[in-house]
Order: C-alpha cells, then sequence, then structure tokens
C-alpha cells in the first residue's frame, strides 16, 4: 500500500506530538516524585526558602518552547536534553537537601571532578543564573536587584550580580566549604570575597597561572589542585579515592569521546544535530555535572538522533541555509533564539564557545596523571583560556572552529557585562574583516532582559541577516513583524 | 489592481523615519519623477500616506500611490507603510542610494533623527558590515535638535553659527541630558556662542568618529540623513576622520526613500508584479 506525503507527514505530526507528550509526562513524573520523596510539607517549605525552585515547575515551557515547532528525530534530542535538565537540577537539590555535610559550593572553573572524587557534593555557585533564565528569563531579575540595591556596581556582568542576589537573599544552600579561582573574570573572582563572608564559610582560592603553555605551568597547577584536595580534606568530611577520582575521569572521556563523534556529524552539510542538543547538552554535563554516567547515556542518545537524520541524508533542520557559531557564553534569556532563526533563516547553530574546547583526555593511569589532565582542561578549557589573554587563544578557536565546521557567519553573543570580551570586540571586528567572514555582535545581557530584550536581539539578527547575509525570510513574515 | 496597457510605470520607495517622511518616485527608466520630505505625524502609517501622496500629485499620469508599479516601505516605520509590496532595512536602502549617486562610495554614516549608523559597503553597493548607535540620543538629529532650541535658533542657523568659531569650546556630550546643562553653563559663563556650538559638533563628530572605526573607514565616505545638512557637523567629522565627506548629487535626506525606490524599480521590473492594493487603506480623507 502506497502512503502519500500527505499521510507521511500526518504520521509525522502525530508521531512528533506523542513524543513531546512523552515527554512532558516524564517531567511532570519527575517533579511529582521528587516532591512525593521530598515530603509535601518539606517541599512547600523548599519552595518557600528557595523561592527559585518554582522556576523548574515551569520546565514544560521549555519543553514546549524547543520541540512545539521542531520536527523528527531533532525535536526528540531536544527532548532528551530538557529532560536531563530537569533530572539533573532535581538531583542537585536532592543531593544538596541530604548532603549538607559535604556539599561545597565551587566556582564554574573549579573542577568538580575532584570533588565527587573526594565524596563530596559539588553544587556550582553560578548554576542558577544560567539555569534558570532558560525557563523563565526574567527569573533572575529580583536577584540582579537585591545585589544592586546593596551596593554591587550595576555595570558588573549580571551573571556575577545573581549569584551575589542569591546569596544576600539567603537562598543558596550553606556549603561546608566554598573552592573558588582567579578565573573568569575579576567580577566573578571579586564576589566569592562577599560570598565568603555572607555565608560565613571557609573558602579556598584556586590560582590558576595565565601563562599556561608550558610546562611550569602544569606543575604549578597541579601544586595548586593538591593543595586544594588538602585543603579540602582537612575542612570537610570528603577524601580523596582515586579509584572513584579514575571511574569519575573515565565516564567523563567517555562523554567527550561521544561528543566529538557528535561534532563530527555536525561537520556534515547539512548537520544532522544542531542547536540545544549541542550545547545544553555540554553545559549540563561537560561542566556542570561531568563524569556521570546519565550524561553519557544522554549524550549516546542524542547522537543515534543525530545518525538517524544523517542516515536519511537530512538536516536537523529541514531547510538549512547558513551555519554559525554562537561565541561567548549562550543567550539564556532567550532560549528560543535559534528556534526562531532556523525557521526565519534556516540558520544551524552547530557550535558555541563554551562546547567547543580542546578536551584533552585525561589520562587515568595514575592520581598524578590525572590531575595533570585535570590542570589542562581547566587552563585551556573556554572562558579560561578565552578570558584571560593572549588574544590569540580567543581568535585561534573562533577561526579554526569556523574552518573546521564550515560555517557562513559568526555570531558573537556580545554580553554587554562581560568587559574581558567587550574589550576584544574591536579586534575581533579587525579579524573577521580581513578573513572576510561576516559577523554580527549581538548586543545583549546574560541575566537581564531589562538590558536588551529578546525582541531587541531578534531585531538586531533581522537587521544583520537582511543586510549583511541578504538573507529571505523563510517563514514569510517581514521583519519587524514576528 | 491590473495596470491598463500603455501606462507607464512608476517606483516607489517611502522612508518613515522617526522625525521626517520622505518618499521618491522613479519612472520606467530611473529617473526620478519625484520627491517629497515631510515632518512625521504620530501614526507612521499616516506619515507614509500623506508623503505618498504629496509625491505622487508631482506626478502627472499617476494616479495616486496605488498605481504605483512596485514599492518598498523603509525606516523605522518600515512596516507601516500602506500598499508597500516590501519592506527593506534602510541600512540597505541608504547603501543603495548612495551607491546610485556615486559608485565610489565605500563609507556611509547616516545619521537620523533617533540613530546613527555607519555602513560599509561593496563594489556594487551592497552592505558590507554596518554598526549603528540607537540606544543614546546623543549624536543624532533629535539631539542637535534640542541643543539649537539651547540656543533659540533653527538648525540652520546653529551650524552657520558653528563655522563662525574658531576655538571650539570642548563639550562632553556623552549624554544628551548632560550636555544640554553643560552648554547652559557654559552659556551663562559667557563663552562666546559660536565656539560652544562648534565644540557640540566636535562631541557629536566624536562619537560618529568611533562608530565609524568599528566598520573601518574606507573612502570615499558621505553623509546621509538629515543631519547631512549640518555644514558645521560636516566640517567636524572631516577633521576627525581625516577623511573628505564627499557629498552627493541628491538631497542625503532622501537616500532612504531613493534607496528603496531603486529597489522597488529593480524588483518590479523583473517580476512585474501586481502591488496588493488591499493592503492600502486610506486613512485621511484627500481634500
Amino acid at each position: 500500500m502506497k502512503v502519500s506525503v500527505n499521510e507521511r507527514g500526518m504520521v509525522s505530526r502525530i508521531s512528533d506530538s506523542a513524543m513531546r507528550a512523552t515527554y512532558q509526562a516524564g517531567n511532570w513524573m519527575k517533579l511529582g516524585l521528587f516532591g512525593i520523596r521530598n515530603g509535601p510539607v518539606a517541599t512547600l517549605a523548599d519552595l518557600k526558602k528557595y523561592p527559585w525552585m518554582r522556576n523548574i515547575f515551569q520546565s514544560g515551557k521549555l519543553l514546549h518552547t524547543m520541540t512545539g515547532t521542531r520536527t523528527g528525530p531533532y525535536a526528540k534530542a531536544n527532548a532528551i536534553v530538557i529532560s536531563d535538565i530537569v533530572t539533573s537540577i532535581l538531583d542537585m537539590i536532592r543531593d544538596m537537601k541530604k548532603n549538607p555535610d559535604t556539599l561545597v559550593l565551587h566556582e564554574d572553573l573549579v573542577p568538580p571532578e575532584i570533588l565527587y572524587g573526594m565524596g563530596l557534593t559539588p553544587w556550582m555557585t553560578e548554576f542558577l543564573g544560567l539555569a534558570l533564565p532558560l525557563v523563565n528569563n526574567t527569573s533572575m531579575e529580583p536577584y540582579i536587584d537585591a545585589a544592586e540595591n546593596d551596593g554591587i556596581p550595576p555595570d558588573i556582568c549580571s551573571l556575577v550580580k545573581s549569584t551575589i542576589g542569591l546569596v544576600l537573599r539567603n537562598e543558596l544552600p550553606k556549603p561546608r566549604a566554598i573552592v573558588s579561582s582567579n578565573m573568569p573574570c575579576d567580577g566573578g573572582m571579586s564576589s566569592y570575597t562577599l560570598i565568603e563572608k555572607q555565608l560565613g564559610v571557609p573558602i579556598f582560592r584556586l590560582d590558576i597561572p595565565f601563562d599556561f603553555y608550558n610546562e611550569r605551568a602544569i606543575t604549578y597547577f597541579v601544586g595548586e589542585l593538591k593543595r586544594m584536595i588538602a585543603w579540602l580534606e582537612e575542612t570537610t568530611p570528603g577524601r580523596m579515592d582515586w579509584d572513584r577520582m579514575r571511574e569519575v575521569c573515565e565516564e567523563r572521556n567517555r562523554f567527550v569521546e561521544l561528543e566529538v563523534e557528535l561534532w563530527d556529524l555536525v561537520r556534515q552539510k547539512p548537520a544532522p544535530m544542531a542547536g540545544e542538543p549541542i550545547y545544553l547538552s555540554h553545559l549540563i554535563y561537560g561542566i556542570c555535572n561531568p563524569g556521570r554516567q546519565r550524561g553519557t547515556r544522554m549524550m549516546e542518545r542524542v547522537i543515534e538522533c543525530a545518525k538517524e537524520l544523517q542516515k536519511k541524508g537530512a538536516g536537523a533542520i529541514p531547510n538549512e541555509k547558513y551555519r554559525v557559531v554562537l561565541w561567548n557564553p549562550p543567550t539564556v534569556v532567550f532560549p528560543d533564539l535559534f528556534v526562531w532563526a532556523e525557521q526565519a533563516y534556516g540558520v544551524s547553530m552547530v557550535m558555541d564557545m563554551l562546547t567547543y574546547n580542546r578536551h584533552p583526555f585525561i589520562d587515568t593511569s595514575s592520581p598524578d596523571s590525572m590531575l595533570r589532565g585535570m590542570a589542562q582542561v581547566i587552563m585551556q578549557g573556554p572562558m579560561a583560556r578565552h578570558t584571560r589573554g593572549p588574544a590569540e587563544n580567543f581568535f585561534g578557536d573562533l577561526f579554526n572552529l569556523y574552518e573546521q565546521f564550515d560555517l557562513d557567519m559568526i555570531w558573537m553573543a556580545g554580553h554587554i557585562g562581560c568587559k574581558n570580551t567587550q574589550a576584544l570586540n574591536g579586534m575581533l571586528r579587525e579579524k573577521c574583516r580581513e578573513r572576510n567572514i561576516p559577523l554580527l555582535i549581538i548586543d545583549y545581557d546574560l541575566s537581564d532582559t531589562r538590558v536588551v530584550s529578546p525582541d531587541d536581539i531578534r531585531r538586531q539578527i533581522e537587521q544583520f541577516m537582511e543586510t549583511v547575509m541578504k538573507a529571505e525570510r523563510l517563514d514569510g513574515k517581514g521583519a519587524g513583524n514576528d | 489592481m491590473e495596470k491598463e496597457q500603455g501606462m507607464t510605470d512608476y517606483y516607489g520607495g517611502c522612508d518613515i523615519g522617526s522625525a521626517t517622511g520622505k518618499a521618491v518616485i522613479l519612472d520606467a527608466t530611473g529617473a526620478i519623477v519625484a520627491s517629497v520630505i515631510i515632518d512625521r505625524e504620530i501614526d507612521p502609517q499616516e506619515t507614509a500616506i500623506l508623503s505618498l501622496d504629496k509625491a505622487c500629485a508631482e506626478v502627472d499620469g499617476l494616479d495616486g500611490c496605488a498605481s504605483l508599479t512596485y514599492m518598498i516601505g523603509t525606516g523605522y516605520g518600515r512596516n507601516e507603510v500602506p500598499g508597500a509590496n516590501e519592506n527593506v532595512s534602510e541600512i540597505t536602502c541608504h547603501a543603495t542610494g548612495a551607491h546610485h549617486c556615486n559608485n565610489g562610495i565605500r563609507t556611509i554614516i547616516d545619521i537620523g533623527g533617533q540613530d546613527v549608523k555607519a555602513i560599509s559597503v561593496n563594489d556594487d553597493g551592497t552592505v558590507r558590515e554596518f554598526a549603528m548607535n540607537d540606544k543614546c540620543a546623543a549624536g543624532t538629529g533629535r539631539f542637535f535638535e534640542a541643543m539649537a532650541r539651547t540656543f533659540k535658533m533653527s538648525l540652520e542657523e546653529f551650524s552657520e553659527l558653528s563655522l563662525r568659531a574658531r576655538k571650539p569650546i570642548p563639550v562632553t556630550a556623552q549624554c544628551s541630558v548632560f550636555a544640554e546643562t553643560e552648554v547652559i553653563s557654559l552659556l551663562a559663563k559667557k563663552h562666546a556662542p559660536e565656539e560652544v556650538a562648534a565644540g557640540i559638533q566636535v562631541a557629536v563628530a566624536k562619537r560618529v568618529f568611533s562608530l565609524t572605526r568599528r566598520v573601518g573607514l574606507q573612502p570615499l565616505a558621505t553623509l546621509t540623513g538629515g543631519c547631512a545638512k549640518n555644514a558645521g557637523l560636516v566640517k567636524a567629522l572631516e577633521k576627525l576622520l581625516r577623511e573628505k565627506i564627499v557629498p552627493l548629487s541628491i538631497n542625503p535626506q532622501l537616500m532612504g526613500a531613493l534607496g528603496a525606490a531603486i529597489i522597488a524599480r529593480r524588483k518590479g521590473s523583473n517580476s512585474k508584479k501586481v502591488r496588493p492594493e488591499r493592503h492600502y487603506v486610506k486613512l485621511i480623507s484627500s481634500e
């Protein structure tokens, strides 16, 4: 029996709707189970103590945003990633509540692998500021206001202000200890002095060398990591278990291997995967929760979706016209940016700054080799190598991936509060001009839509796509008519 | 509406800015047959209709703007131009218009009522790169209007006054509100008005200079938008940029509308597409 195109379309629509409903139900079930296991009274008390938790109940909106108009395996990959974000956040809350004695707040460039290896419960201090705007893009505004009202200069990074606001409003769990570093920026670094004073817990500051392309720097930093482990053993109940650390690092290596496989897939034209399954998956399991089996499973499933599309010779988005990298931290206050850009102009976001890094695999043969690998991951990872110079690190990575992924343009997420990258924009313009690479610098603020609204971001992109890329709208809408 | 046989084709461009509405009509050969600049009304759609009606009235044999073969809207109110076949960004239109006037132009500085843009243009008149300041009033036409008001002068008088200065007095002009306060204070201190006026021109030129640097200044450079008529600003810009500002053969304030009309002619003569008359809603009676 022959199946007509219309019938096939209807079948795939039904199948997409069923998939969305399944994941939506799954997410609600996770939230429900969390409430039951935590106990209704305790959950209500938690919601009162940590009002930001209410945003997690809006995760259904995020799932709808990311999958509502996307189809087939691409929609499924998005649903998988969103579902894992929900699980990750709920697990973090559960662990934080279950293990207050081993809870350690860590700055985003301090490797949580070591904390896992020590049997500690890591909580990335900046995590909420990055994750919550994805489900509710105004969620950080009360915290930003709290920080500014307490005298924090309004022109510093809003992620820093969000974190400080959470601390000032006593909405971060009180940890046993804090570990921070001298990265990635002065604002972030200095915020830990306030966090330390406000929470009244001991802090350890990792000294990450600036000039890291030499043996001396690696040896020095390995020494710093050892000093941190010794300090944590003294300050917390955590004890380094090198076998556990090896398991974490090996799991991390498996995730990285899969991630590199995904990169190979998206280098093809059209890219069989794009957008959130690339950058959000790395954000959760490459940065916030590395070395987790769940992360590896998630990445396997994302790759399965990509391969399914690849077999058909199809792209993640049905009409890939342009391939782009999003450089700098993602525009979390405009989570549906790429949902819109895909439909409006056929833009496939195949890579971003936080995801793309040197990824040295960690040699797990000995404790020293693990620390050495860890040291290289941090020093040569995104942000650290990009924002502390030399500028060649920033440009080298960007232009390297421009070639590798056969991109058509660069979108620089010009976070207004990031002084380090703002300072590089002039040079970036000149270098792109020399190479004839179309560059869009998007004015936006990482956590505050009151500075630049999603509509304004969209308007900037429309102007660029229309005037520089000479792009036709694929959705039949005129500029400004969304 | 089907066009009757034998009727000449006309193409329209309508640029709805924050301060004025501009319309240009080209005939089939590409010659400008009508152009108007009017002050804006509160409703951008009304501004569009008034400017188009006025332009059409200048063309014999053109029975209102519904008879245009193809029309393009541009400017901040580009979505509000009734009957436009499509709308195009003002950046593209200014580039097209200026390139039409002088195909050697590679850098355009457009100073409009509410924003300032620097546009880098390819050999074929398409946009290579652009940078804009639409967040701050300092350096825009509105700023000059406020400054002229402080001097109790028209814009033309203010411009002429600044040209008479020998030693401009530095004015901060990082913010139009503070600049106005600063200017009032300088005038109260009995500084020569022409030198304060020239200081204002230099301050604005500095802001424009940094914006232009972002896209990379390439000769020939020109100035478009209403502020292009400000000779004092042109002089200050030339000094800072160390580059001559090439005057255009057509009123630079019309560049957006002209560019839109040129694009309309290109598209209209290719497609012979009939304009969607149903979109043309006459909001005001033609008395």
